[in-house]
């Protein structure tokens, strides 16, 4: 008997047009690990929702699930809430109560266990997941990834027989999300519990899930195992194979024959297939980095800073010039002081030390008006913190009376279809074009980014790009904070590690990523034993076309 | 934090025992009585806070001078005159009275910053965990919420400022206001979102979906048993006492205070018992620790 039994499952939202889900069939079978993919409103959501009786919304339905051959509905609250786990999105708002200990035992205590039970189930917990050195802690003090894998930690200690997470790990960075998909892969393997899992980082999951699904348009377009879905998007030309991993993109741009590759190190292993013998052409060629910057938009000179007077210090001699009109992308890991960095340039933080210029004028010597009113603005991690209005069109109307302006930046951003709508209803990618379209009001000449590919999709991402680079065509500089090294290696002009409180070294993407061995994309990971420099999947594509052809 | 056995005890015995404190200290105004409250919470106060509670005590002393010398402005009663102010008597009687509130107050504060380092909000809200489960986690739920709102609040400010939009430095009231209100607003549906995936996540968990256990992490060992067994004794005798009389004190219209002396002085001793039991505790598990370390 399958554990989740879709049957035509057919949803409307009461105020949407169309259909959210359209004919939905689908079979999940006990202790199989499933991922759903699809672009930003194709109804992943809508369909895991639908996995729960409590979490589902309110709308017109047509078909079932059954739930172990039982029709959801007529499975009890108390049934639900203990085999079916769910995990959100956001890491901050699923947590209930105050303190770790506590939190791992909000789903027994709901469900009235008694002490002992819980006792024994919430160690057990605690040990398993390696939370025993945070379990007293206060929940505000923990970090991201340590929040989502508390949320994760509270709902198995119900010992679920299912798991859905919806796209757990898009609020955190790399390490942190990757951490977090081996605990859920763990999970799977170790205890047989099935997974559903909707995700935008596929490089992470696909080679080990069973099966992917593909939806688009509230349909289920394709269902396959990850080679099959690979294969499919790509001879349909779908557009959802550009959020495919690296090692497949780069398969199927080169026209790959065999198995195609899932992981790096399957992709390591066809490249040497493709190439026994090392290939004529061995490279790219390195872009030199111009030293001196002449008239530099942004010049740190030594920067040091600390929050308290007796906490470490967090900036210790931050040192930089940025050239006018250029991309500047700063990486490196959690709580460097990447942000801060960020902070100090636009006068949040003062350093106790050292010197910020802002094209050639000390940052002291700007008044608050001048400085945000045409010089400089910051785009915050979250988008939300910019929100202030009912609907988009007010939330622009806040920055300026001028209509042409306003029109101007609604067509770079692309979001004349949202005007109208509450910004806290749209999705991530579109929140963050909204709130780009709101700084971009002030007309900045310096545009701050802490963390703007953040939880939004690969075509999102894409069009994010397109936007900075029609600013940077307006002479806009722009410094941008960023975990993400694909996104950096594609479209940055230079590239800056943080380490120790400091700039360790700046280089042309292609020079830094392609010379780093583990922090460097996966595209660079996958050749860099037969190509020198190649750091995007366009440029090993790019490659070995040249190298068959020559 | 400094590894104090009193704080280890069950919550319940912790709050119990500063229930005690409390309101002995606050319904006794024994001079002897007072002086017991106030060098016994500075004590444990010095022992829980290490170095820095020192600041903390002298910073309560002005407190304390001051109290005692406006008395006598307001309550001119009393028989020794000391002196007139602006035409009214300044009595002996009313600065005794007066010094006697002082103590009170000073003692109360000490006794307060114990208790908030003793029983912390998660201690407190364990206390009614099992019998009202529902305001329990309503607590823990405000407890989190706080901060939360708080940080949030700088988030936003900070957002805005760096779009031109904070308050400027020469920024009118009015302008602060509706400053305040924007933040206060956009602070608003920010929560509300949360609040939304908050209630997903408890009723994901099966919030409503049965009667409601509480996980205690406290357990009331026989160790907490004993030591609430001896403080209750010692509380019964210091209030046996005081209904006897024994803690009486009078300070206008005129003094009369009564003598400590005898058997009367077992009261005020069950009293100082009773302050000094966290200090003991204490003192005792260094000393063990003394010991066991001189033993290697």
């Amino acid at each position: 008997m399958a554990h989740f039994q879709i049957e035509d499952l057919t949803f409307a939202y009461p105020t949407a047009k169309g259909r959210s889900l359209d004919g939905v069939n689908l079979t999940i079978d006990r202790g199989e690990y499933v991922v759903l993919c699809g672009k930003s409103g194709s109804g992943k959501t809508t369909l895991l929702r639908h996995l729960k009786t409590v979490l589902t919304p309110h709308g017109k339905r047509g078909g079932r699930v059954l739930f172990n051959g039982v029709d959801m509905e007529q499975v009890s609250q108390r049934d639900q809430a203990a085999k079916i786990g769910y995990v959100m999105q956001d890491p901050d708002n699923q947590i209930v109560t105050d303190k770790v200990w506590h939190e791992l035992a909000f789903g027994l205590e709901s469900l009235g266990c008694d002490q002992k039970t819980m006792r024994a189930r919430v160690a057990e917990m605690a040990c398993y997941f390696g939370i025993q050195d945070w379990f007293h802690r206060d929940v505000a003090t923990l970090s991201g990834g340590q929040k989502q894998l508390l949320n994760l930690a509270s709902i198995m200690a119900m010992q679920p027989e299912t798991l859905i997470l919806d796209e757990p790990t898009s609020q955190l960075d790399p390490i942190a999300a990757s951490d977090f998909l081996n605990t859920v892969r763990k999970i799977n393997v170790e205890l047989g519990t099935t997974v559903i899992i909707t995700e935008h980082r596929l490089e992470d999951i696909f080679p080990y899930a069973d099966r992917a699904i593909v939806m688009d348009g509230g349909q289920v377009i394709a269902d396959d195992t990850p080679r099959g879905i690979g294969k499919a998007l790509h001879e349909r030309k779908n557009d959802m194979f550009a959020a495919m991993p690296t090692p497949v993109r780069v398969f199927y741009g080169a026209n790959g024959q065999g198995e195609c590759p899932l992981t790096v190190r399957e992709g390591r292993n066809w490249l040497n297939r493709c190439f026994p013998a090392p290939p004529q052409i061995h490279g790219l060629p390195a872009e030199p980095l111009e030293e001196e910057v002449t008239n530099p938009a942004l010049s740190l000179k030594e920067l040091w800073f600390r929050y308290e007077k007796e906490s470490p210090d967090v900036l210790r001699g931050v040192s930089a010039q940025v050239p006018t009109g250029s991309l500047w992308a700063i990486v490196g890991g959690n709580g460097a002081g990447k942000s801060t960095t960020l902070k100090a340039i636009c006068g949040i933080c003062r350093p106790y030390r050292g010197k910020v210029k802002i094209f050639g004028k000390p940052l002291e010597k700007y008044k608050a008006k001048e400085l945000f009113g045409g010089c400089l603005a910051m785009l915050p991690q979250d988008p939300k913190s910019l929100f202030v209005k009912k609907t988009v069109r007010e939330e622009l109307a806040e920055m300026t009376d001028d209509r042409q302006k306003i029109d101007e930046v609604t067509a770079l951003c692309q979001i004349g279809t949202l005007l109208d709508s509450h910004p806290y209803d749209l999705s991530g990618g579109e929140q963050q074009r909204s709130a780009l379209a709101k700084v971009l009001l002030t007309q900045p000449r310096i545009l701050l980014l802490d963390e703007p590919t953040k939880g939004i999709d690969s075509f999102f991402k894409e069009k994010l790009a397109d936007i900075l680079c029609k600013l940077k065509d307006q002479g806009v500089t722009i410094v941008m904070v960023s975990h993400d090294v694909e996104f950096c290696a594609k479209y940055a002009d230079r590239v800056s590690m943080f380490f120790d409180g400091q700039l360790l070294t700046t280089d042309t993407p292609r020079r830094f990523f392609g010379g780093n061995s583990f922090y460097t994309t996966a595209a660079g990971r996958m050749s860099r034993h037969v190509f020198d420099l190649a750091v995007t999947a366009e440029d090993v594509v790019g490659l070995c076309r040249q190298a068959q052809e020559g | 934090m400094t590894n104090d056995p009193f704080s280890k005890c069950h919550p319940t015995v912790n709050f119990l025992y500063f229930l005690g404190v409390i309101g002995c200290g606050v319904l006794i105004q024994h001079p002897a009585y007072l002086a017991a409250g106030v060098l016994c919470g500075g004590l444990y106060y010095l022992l829980l806070n290490g170095r820095g509670g020192w600041r903390r005590i002298l910073g309560l002393l002005p407190l304390f001078v001051l109290l005692a010398a406006i008395n006598p402005l307001f309550n001119t009663q009393g028989q020794r005159i000391l002196f007139r102010i602006f035409g009214r008597p300044y009595t002996l009687e009313a600065l005794l009275y007066g010094g006697a509130i002082g103590a009170m107050f000073v003692s109360m504060m000490l006794w307060f910053g114990c208790y908030d380092r003793v029983l912390t909000g998660d201690k407190f809200t364990s206390l009614f965990g099992n019998l009202i489960p529902a305001i329990s986690l309503l607590l823990v739920m405000v407890f989190r919420l706080v901060p939360h709102f708080i940080r949030k609040t700088r988030q936003i400010v900070g957002a805005r400022r760096s779009i031109g939009k904070g308050v400027g430095e020469a920024a009118s009231g009015a302008d602060k206001l509706k400053h305040g209100l924007v933040v206060l607003g956009a602070l608003t549906s920010w929560a509300l979102e949360g609040s939304v995936v908050t209630g997903d996540s408890m009723r994901a968990r099966g919030y409503g979906s049965a009667r409601r256990s509480s996980f205690m992490i406290y357990r009331m060992t026989w160790a907490d048993y004993a030591l609430l067994a001896a403080m209750m004794g010692l509380l019964g005798l210091v209030i046996g006492f005081a209904a006897g009389g024994s803690a009486a004190a009078q300070f206008t219209p005129s003094l009369k205070i009564a003598p400590v002396s005898g058997f009367r002085a077992l009261g005020l001793g069950a009293y100082w018992a009773y302050l000094l039991i966290p200090t003991v505790l204490y003192v005792k598990e260094a000393i063990q620790w003394h010991i066991s370390r001189l033993k290697i």
